[in-house]
């Protein structure tokens, strides 16, 4: 049950590598596999609400020896978002049609390594998933091959191995400190360790996922590349890679060096603080749509660090709807930039009501998460800062609507009806799940019991 | 022993800092080689300890130097090295397509679009794009 997803993901990557990707018929048959994925890791998230963690000691050895992958709370909420996009992606890819023979298989790949990372017990497994995601992803920024796109793929590629590099450092220095590798082992350790030694370690861990999630010091390389992707990709990029710094910055700042997290809750705060400013009155001068969604990336990004920072069960919770929420924004918007007619700019106008927390859409649940977080920190200079970050992110949303959808140029061809279709969908999809969120709100809940309960 | 594995990290890590920042690709390429082997030193060098070999069967009485660290490393190799072919594939088509390893030059291009509809126009989508970045 545990293994089913990755099993699927996997053994279709590898088969899908053999064939032809540009063929109608093998990419339906991999959007078949994405679907089997999706579903069985939806049951897998049912079965863990249920009947709490599942947990497997790969090799039959005993536990504590082997590699352990566990599917807690937190992790399968985030696998069923990531493979969600990784699936909506992917069929929007096959009805514009896909230009490359690999781009199939390495979305499953992707969704493997996702997947996996997501559904690990043990923090050195967590780096190999890691990278198995982000070698796909570098691959996968390519795609297009032209200029810019390869430009793209360079930079986000040296950038994220220094990422990777920080965060292999930390892991080693972590079995410096504790002797161990699994996560809840280390969860235990890293509480009694003396504070001097561990300062260092949480440091790099940070780095490492901040050049992941694009916050505000290590954000640079993010505007040219989800500029220059394809917009599938970038939806990809943004929409299911990005959950990595999310879930990593949850995973090992809120439960494993929950007490580090702690002690930089000013940091963390303020760093967030200014991706919401920088993100944001970025997005409203620069021209082009997918480099305004790039910094906006940025701005919802300084969100989820805010809310951690303020931490408690009001902050995680917040945090992690949050990180749940965003990705969907994030995809839909993505998508919706690279179509054109009727139906695409509804959609985009959804997703931008979404990103700046308008009822009845989804994202007005993450902005109530954040505003009883400021009320609960009794902050009235982050209840300010949440609304003009609201208030900005509906201009430039609105700046990009007005550039792109008022304007009635003849020579643009209206796009196929299917992806604007599908577009129109994942935009309902939003409303339906802010018009009947408990679904969610109940998975994110659980999830924050778990970490907070796990301390 | 251990200032020793401490320079050459250090060592290794400046170095290869200090090729990444070359403009020249190929230079760059091998800082960050450098520096994905400083950490492989450095994971080395967290688990030092002197011991015999942990291969069974295991002599009585005597430490076992640990084995983890070694499994770590050599995953790290190998994962270093896909990656490093892999930027290597990365150069070697930025170099097709710009015609100089100097690396990309951020202005050359579409940079200067107005809109999104321009940026749009200059990618139609049912085209092959490589035809189109060649010609």
């Amino acid at each position: 049950m545990l293994l089913l997803p990755l099993l699927i993901a996997w053994t279709m990557a590898v088969i899908l590598a053999l064939l032809d990707g540009r063929r109608r018929w093998v990419g339906g048959l991999a959007i078949g596999a994405m679907t089997v994925v999706f579903i069985a890791t939806f049951r897998l998230l049912l079965d863990v609400l249920q009947h709490g963690s599942r947990e497997i000691v790969a090799g039959g050895w005993p536990p504590g020896l082997g590699i352990t992958l566990r599917a807690d709370e937190l992790g399968i909420v985030f696998a069923l978002v990531s493979n969600g996009v990784l699936l909506i992606a992917l069929i929007y890819e096959v009805l514009e049609g896909v230009h490359e023979r690999a781009m199939p298989a390495l979305v499953l790949f992707l969704s493997t390594g996702l997947t996996g990372l997501f559904l690990t017990g043990d923090a050195f497994n967590f780096y190999v998933f890691f990278e198995i995601s982000m070698t796909t992803s570098f691959v996968l920024a390519t795609y297009g091959q032209r200029q810019r796109e390869i430009r793209a793929a360079l930079i986000f590629t040296v950038v994220n191995l220094l990422g990777s590099v920080f965060f292999l450092s930390a892991i080693a220095s972590l079995y410096h400190l504790t002797g161990t590798l699994d996560m809840r082992a280390l969860t235990a350790a890293a509480g009694t360790l003396e504070q001097n030694s561990i300062t260092l370690t949480a440091d790099f861990i940070f780095v490492a996922f901040g050049v992941k999630l694009g916050l505000f010091p290590f954000h640079f390389w993010l505007p040219p590349v989800y500029r220059d992707t394809w917009p599938a990709v970038a939806a990809i990029l943004s929409g299911a890679v990005a959950n990595i710094g999310s879930y990593g910055l949850l995973r090992f700042g809120a439960e494993i060096l929950s007490r580090e997290l702690r002690l930089s809750a000013g940091v963390l705060v303020v760093l967030g603080a200014i991706s919401i400013l920088y993100g944001a009155l970025q997005a409203i001068s620069v021209r082009t749509a997918n480099e305004a969604l790039a910094y906006s990336a940025i701005g919802q990004a300084g969100y989820i660090l805010v809310a951690l920072g303020i931490g408690g069960p009001v902050g995680i919770g917040a945090a992690i709807l949050y990180a749940l929420i965003n990705p969907l924004n994030k995809t839909l918007l993505f998508l919706a930039t690279g179509l054109r007619g009727w139906l695409v700019g509804a959609a985009f106008a959804i997703g931008a009501f979404s990103v700046a927390g308008i009822p009845p859409s989804l994202g007005f649940f993450g902005k109530v998460a954040l505003f009883q977080v400021g009320i609960a920190d009794n902050s009235v200079a982050l209840v300010i800062l949440l609304f003009i970050g609201g208030a900005l992110s509906l201009i430039y949303m609105f700046q990009i609507y007005q550039r792109v959808h008022w304007t009635t140029e003849k020579t643009e061809q209206p796009s196929s009806v299917q992806s604007r279709v599908l577009v129109m969908g994942v935009a309902v999809l939003i409303l339906a799940l802010g018009l009947w969120p408990e679904p969610l709100l109940l998975a994110s809940q659980r999830a924050t019991d778990m970490l907070i309960g796990g301390r | 022993m251990n200032l020793l594995l401490a320079l050459s990290v250090a060592v290794l890590f400046g170095a290869g800092t200090f090729l990444m920042l070359k403009h020249d690709l190929i230079r760059m390429a091998v800082g960050v080689l450098m520096i994905s082997n400083a950490v492989t030193l450095f994971i080395m060098s967290v688990g030092l300890s002197r011991g015999q070999a942990p291969i069974y069967p295991l002599a009585e009485g005597r430490p076992i130097s640990d084995p983890v660290v070694q499994s770590l490393t050599l995953t790290a190799i190998v994962i270093s090295f896909g990656l490093t072919a892999l930027l290597l594939t990365i150069i070697y088509r930025v170099y097709t397509l710009y015609g100089t390893l100097r690396g990309p030059d951020d202005a050359t291009q579409d940079d200067h679009a107005e809109t999104a509809g321009e940026l749009l126009a200059q990618r139609p989508r049912n085209e092959p794009p490589r035809e189109r970045s060649r010609a």
